[in-house]
């Protein structure tokens, strides 16, 4: 029984001192879902009412690190495999499990005696906290090419990230045969499972982008705020329902993927550079408008709380939400709508200045949907051309599969695609 | 040579846990491990622990309930002077050690046990290794690693046979450095360029790692790092200094001097080898220095002062490697499990390079860099134990 602490210290203070009292769980779970039920918010964000008080597990039908709730830190790591053959990538996959399985869990890491160096950087101390720790693992289009014999057994809706009209796309920053989602509760933990990894992969895979992300706290209470200084991910579906998941996340038999594919789930992932600076020139109704909500609490303009629905119905020309808000394009709440929805999960990043001194900032864009085409792209379609793509830069990203969960102790990533 | 530097950083991994001071038993603290803000995992809390003391008198006591699997042993120097320890098998190969432990200090060791004999081996400083007593293990699901120290006797074989190989290359060196220098004397500066290459890689081929070479190296094949004038500077001498006149179209006569004073340091290089008496525990550690630097230097193109032939240096770099790994070789057959898998990412290494050929660095395409990087990744991952088990350790 420990805390995850994505809530920051507060949080963390109040579970210890839950756990010392021997209140164990019921208490504090149980409040902490009551207030996150008012946040109509989803669970994939570190909301301070996070209802989620256990280790995320490795072991399952899906992976970690997607309805997990939102850990603060991120590595966003695309990599292109260099092993040789198809064996080589059985290999890997097998190496990335048995790591990853490890690091997840935690513990002592083995001593090696005389024989090496030792086995962990010890970046983490002597015995491995989980800290939260989830690897998320999903494939590129390009590793179905020929190299690994995968060809014409890729996701049916598999290709690589096309320029959408206001993309400014740097092929260094697109794509790669994997991409590796790590998140934890601390910056720390999150460069430890990364560096164990490089040990353990140099041969078989190498950095092709890298972008590190955080998860803002609560800013003061609900779902965490951008660095444009919006609430970001608000009407994300509950990831606590099975059966939204599966029509909303998941691959399911249904969709007509290739078997092996089931329980995965599509990756979107776009690298946005946020102008801020030019941002915080604009005037305060001109960016509310953009987005359709109030800065400060999150509600739609003609609401009061973030959790209000906006009333597109008594607004049919825009006059209180303008028709290319932001909020607007991408769900106008009609019919069919429900298809439309995704689970966002993204992270800020803050890379320093640009070669003009320019502060260099933005957001790592993360939905994970079941059908790339008809959540993803259908959405960023409607949104093209909305007043907001004046600040907003996407340079780098791609699309990518989740791999199904890695089922128990002798299953390993991949072993559907595999074997 | 670098012997201090390197020597440290092994003594830190193998102490990786530095003065567990009063490392108790376990228990109390196991439900913190993992937990955010529990602190008390320094004394491996959640594994059994077993007291030992280390001295002359009583070495290896403490050791009355033998378990199998992962554990700790913490270790107290109990005797007056500073001890090394090792816990061993019978035959002598080593599981875990302690060096350097202070009198009266403690320090946490873990090791994996299977089912076997074991016993400690305590080495005080100054005196000669005593023995424990020999405790047996039954069950558990096999041991760590166990290998047999490399002693000083073992290496001086090997460290005599590279010092004569390096002896041996240098005439050639010589030879080509004065066909280098004739081409520049005489004004032809297109001869010059052609011949720089097989003269610097005739040195490259050496392993000059990590100032083997100690200050004639840096007058040799130093850059400009550490030079506030940078290609400018008069420290900026050897090699690098004729690359960057030679192809950046300064003429002969700037180059002259710096080609006179280049021949004559291969020479003193000579003359300074035949006296020189090299560290035995350098071997070890030049076998995967080289390539460490390679990838740091010229993988990354940081020494590249306009011939663009780093990945002619990068192979030259291969072959002094495979030479230190060819006199190496008898000690680690017994000792390094991964010896064919480094053999193979040698060779995959230098089959990457024959491949690119004569190319430059900077027009490699992502991919064949990737590959590139992904053989030689492995290599020196592969490399790392050698190090590590050629560090130069007493048995008796």
């Amino acid at each position: 029984m420990t805390g995850r602490g994505t809530g920051g210290v507060d949080r963390r203070s109040v579970l210890r001192s839950a756990v010392a009292a021997g209140a164990v769980g019921a208490t504090v779970a149980g409040a902490v879902s009551a207030s996150a039920g008012t946040a109509a918010a989803g669970g994939a964000q570190p909301t301070g009412a996070d209802s989620s008080t256990t280790e995320p597990s490795f072991h399952g039908v899906h992976q970690a690190g997607v309805l997990t709730d939102k850990q603060r830190c991120a590595a966003f790591v695309a990599f292109d495999v260099t092993a040789a053959d198809r064996a080589g990538l059985t290999g890997l996959f097998r190496t990335l499990t048995t790591r990853l399985r490890f690091l997840a869990t935690g513990g002592v890491p083995e001593p090696l005696g005389i024989s090496a160096p030792p086995s962990d950087s010890g970046v983490l101390g002597p015995v491995l906290p989980t800290d939260g720790l989830t690897a998320t693992l999903a494939v590129g289009s390009s590793l179905f090419d020929g190299r690994f014999g995968l060809s014409g057994h890729a996701p049916l809706r598999l290709r690589p990230m096309t320029a959408f009209a206001d993309d400014e796309l740097d092929p260094a920053w697109c794509q790669g045969d994997l991409l590796l989602q790590l998140c934890a509760d601390n910056a720390d933990t999150v460069a430890h499972a990364l560096r164990d990894l490089a040990q353990h992969t140099r041969g078989a895979m190498q950095v092709r982008w890298r972008i590190d992300g955080f998860a803002s706290p609560p800013r003061p209470s609900g779902t965490p705020r951008n660095l444009l200084g919006f609430r970001d991910g608000t009407a994300n579906p509950d990831v606590t329902s099975a059966r939204t998941m599966d029509q909303v996340v998941w691959v399911v038999p249904s969709l007509g993927e290739p078997a092996w594919a089931t329980g995965g789930s599509y990756l979107a992932v776009r690298l946005i550079r946020m102008l801020v600076e030019f941002w915080d020139r604009v005037s305060l109704n001109e960016q509310e408008r953009m987005f359709g909500r109030q800065k400060d609490s999150g509600a739609p303009l003609d609401g009061r709380v973030e959790s209000d629905p906006p009333h597109y119905a008594a607004d049919p020309t825009g006059d209180v939400i303008p028709m290319d808000s932001h909020m607007r394009l991408a769900n106008p709440r009609g019919a069919g709508s429900d298809a439309l929805r995704m689970l966002r999960r993204g992270y800020n990043y803050d890379r320093g200045t640009d070669g003009n001194g320019n502060l260099d900032m933005g957001l790592v864009f993360c939905s994970f949907q079941q059908d790339q085409d008809r959540q993803f792209v259908a959405v960023q379609k409607r949104l093209a051309g909305e007043p907001l793509v004046d600040y907003v830069t996407p340079f780098g990203g791609g699309y990518f599969f989740v791999l199904p969960g890695v089922r128990d102790g002798s299953d390993w990533f991949g072993s559907s695609l595999l074997t | 040579m670098l012997v201090g530097g390197v020597a440290a950083l092994l003594a830190a991994g193998i102490g990786a846990v530095a003065d567990g001071g009063g490392a108790g038993p376990a228990g109390a603290s196991a439900a913190a491990v993992g937990a955010p803000g529990g602190g008390a995992d320094a004394d491996y809390s959640g594994l059994p622990h077993t007291a030992v003391q280390v001295s002359p008198g009583s070495c290896g006591v403490g050791w009355t309930r033998p378990a199998a699997g992962l554990q700790v042993f913490d270790l107290t120097d109990t005797g007056t002077a500073a001890e090394d320890a090792y816990l061993e098998t019978t035959a002598g190969a080593v599981l875990a050690e302690v060096e350097g432990l202070a009198p009266g200090r403690t320090r946490p060791v873990p090791v994996r046990l299977g089912a076997g004999s074991y016993r400690f081996q305590c080495l005080p400083q100054d005196t000669d290794a005593v023995t424990g007593p020999t405790v047996t293990v039954t069950g558990g699901a096999g041991s760590g690693p166990a290998v047999v120290p490399v002693t000083q006797q073992d290496l001086i074989p090997p460290t005599l046979a590279y010092q004569a190989w390096v002896s041996r290359q240098l005439p050639s060196l010589i030879a080509d450095v004065d066909t280098l220098r004739a081409a520049v004397d005489r004004g032809d500066l297109a001869a010059a360029r052609a011949a720089w290459l097989p003269a610097h890689l005739d040195y490259e081929r050496l392993g000059a790692a990590y100032g083997t070479f100690g200050d004639l190296d840096r007058s040799i094949n130093g850059t400009t790092r550490g030079l506030p004038g940078g290609t400018a500077d008069p420290g900026f001498t050897g090699f690098h200094r004729l690359e960057y006149g030679l192809w950046h179209g300064e003429p002969a006569g700037t180059l002259r001097p710096v080609a006179a004073q280049l021949a004559t340091d291969v020479r003193t290089l000579q003359s300074s080898w035949a006296q020189a008496q090299m560290d035995p525990k350098d071997l070890g550690l030049r076998a995967h220095e080289i390539v460490e630097n390679t990838i740091q230097f010229e993988l990354t193109g940081r020494t590249d002062f306009g011939s663009a032939s780093s990945l002619a240096t990068a192979r030259a770099n291969l072959q002094g490697t495979a030479e230190t790994l060819t006199l190496l070789r008898p000690l680690l057959q017994t000792r390094l499990p991964g010896l064919a898998q480094l053999d193979a990412a040698m060779a995959a290494a230098d089959s990457e390079l024959a491949g690119l050929g004569g190319v430059p660095l900077s027009g490699l395409p992502t991919g064949r860099r990737e590959r590139l990087n992904a053989v030689f990744g492995q290599l020196v991952t592969e490399l790392a134990p050698v190090a590590a088990i050629c560090d130069v350790r007493r048995t008796s």
